[in-house]
């Protein structure tokens, strides 16, 4: 157990040496001139040495406290810098997320952008053929007008039909009487053969 | 990195699956696990041919898709039809006639089970998964304001977004809007472009030129991204909710150098083989 004991002695001396190399050496000098002025027989020397050996514990005290207070600022500062680096951490997972928010937004925004220009090639197409309005005016316009060229086709198909049937009404009674004709110019003839052949056959 | 003989000709799109990697090359589709390809290991899971008309042709299959909702997919090729598959049983369960020369490419619209396909014979073609009939046809070549005869009618890439569609090659990259079939936003681009895709706002596109395009659905170029390559031909993009650190777009063309893009601004680093 000694030399474990030792060991962290040893240990933690040589860590603390370059802070304490003045410390530990006052404290050498304090236990030996204690020794002397314990030893010492003049009054004067005495008090001197008491005086000295005051004044050495006062240094010693102060360097003492002055490394407290280093010890207490260095927790604070440790508590400090543990704070914000918490607080960056908070930081980085709330830039992450925005990070994805804005991955998000911008592929929605291509989405946007992509159904404008959709749209705006369909509109492009559409603004080439010409308004509805106009063409249903021409249609109209145009129905009516073959309406009326078919009310004119169906009056002179009438009036052609009409004049037909009066020519067949003409021609026929052109032919009748052309029939009635010759047949009146036949009978006369036959007659006029049955006359000639009466007047002959008498005579003998 | 892992290399192996993975067919005997040339091997023309690759499409991936959480467990596996399916590739496709001349007439035959083949399937391989990530784990046994991690463990550099390199048997084939499985491969099948489909139905072709005659059994003399193999024509090569240009383009994988994907369909995830009915665990399927669909290879189309130098047939000029498209073939589903179905993943877990293996049989091929549609044929969709239609095209005219050979198809370039697939996309999947997400929102109705239909197709798009894109070929040779410049007409994009829509097909209704459910009722295995075309719906729709837009013959790109035919409209003036994006047909460039002089590079052909060949439509060699395709990408949608449900309502809207993108498609170049011969013809200018164009923005049409499906529903109505008209073309809306021409890009200025001269050179024929091999691969297109929606990104967010921007549509990417990457083609004869050394650079990675970057469009506005407005017609504007946002920026030019040069690659290592001299020449791209296709482009990935890692999307994967799973993962997002791994959002990476990686190109590859020419040369022998896959460029790897983390920010779309500018590249990373490339790998080589």
């Amino acid at each position: 157990m000694a030399a474990v004991t030792d060991d962290e002695v040893i240990r933690k001396r040589l860590l603390i040496d370059g802070n304490g190399a003045g410390d530990d050496r006052r404290i050498n000098l304090l236990v030996k001139s204690f020794i002397k002025w314990c030893n010492s027989g003049s009054q004067e020397e005495g008090y001197s040495q008491y005086q000295r050996m005051l004044s050495t514990l006062s240094q010693c005290e102060f360097s003492m406290r002055k490394t407290l207070l280093v010890y207490d600022m260095n927790l604070r500062e440790m508590e400090n810098y543990e704070k914000i680096y918490k607080e960056i951490e908070c930081s980085i997972a709330g830039a992450h997320e925005k990070i994805a928010e804005c991955k998000k937004q911008i592929l929605q925004a291509k989405r946007i952008r992509k159904n404008r220009q959709e749209y705006d090639a369909l509109a492009k197409v559409i603004q080439r053929h010409p308004d509805r309005h106009e063409t249903l005016k021409e249609l109209e316009a145009l129905g009516k007008e073959l309406e009326h060229l078919s009310h004119i086709k169906e009056s002179v198909e009438d009036k052609l039909e009409l004049r037909r049937k009066q020519f067949h009404v003409l021609l026929s009674t052109i032919h009748e009487l052309q029939q009635t004709l010759e047949n009146g110019e036949k009978l006369s003839e036959v007659e006029e053969a049955q006359e000639t052949s009466m007047e002959t056959d008498p005579k003998p | 990195m892992v290399t192996f003989q993975a067919h005997d000709g040339p091997v023309y799109s690759m499409v991936s699956t959480d467990r596996h990697l399916l590739s496709a090359g001349d007439g035959e589709v083949k399937a391989w696990l990530w784990a046994e390809i991690l463990k550099k290991g390199c048997k084939e899971l499985w491969r099948r041919q489909p139905p072709y008309r005659t059994s003399l042709e193999v024509p090569e299959i240009n383009a994988l898709l994907l369909v995830p909702k009915e665990n399927s997919l669909i290879l189309a090729g130098g047939d000029c039809q498209l073939h589903t598959m179905d993943l877990e049983t293996g049989t091929f369960t549609r044929a969709l006639w239609g095209h005219t020369d050979y198809i370039h490419c697939l996309a999947l619209r997400e929102r109705s089970p239909e197709v798009l396909s894109g070929g040779e014979d410049g007409a994009v073609r829509l097909w209704d998964l459910r009722t295995a009939k075309e719906v729709q046809t837009i013959e790109v070549y035919k409209h003036e304001e994006c047909s460039r005869p002089h590079n052909g009618r060949w439509i060699g890439c395709l990408a949608t977004d449900s309502d809207w569609m993108v498609c170049g090659g011969g013809p200018a990259l164009t923005l049409w809007h499906l529903r109505s079939s008209t073309p809306t936003t021409i890009f200025p681009m001269r050179a024929p472009q091999k691969h297109v895709t929606f990104y967010q706002d921007l549509i990417l596109s990457a083609g004869q030129g050394r650079c990675v395009n970057q469009w506005q659905l407005s017609g504007e170029l946002k920026a030019q991204v040069p690659g290592s390559s001299p020449g791209l031909l296709s482009l990935s993009l890692n999307q994967q909710p799973a993962a997002p650190e791994c959002k990476v777009l990686t190109a590859a063309g020419n040369s022998c150098r896959v460029d790897v893009f983390t920010n779309l601004g500018y590249r990373a680093f490339s790998l080589s083989f």
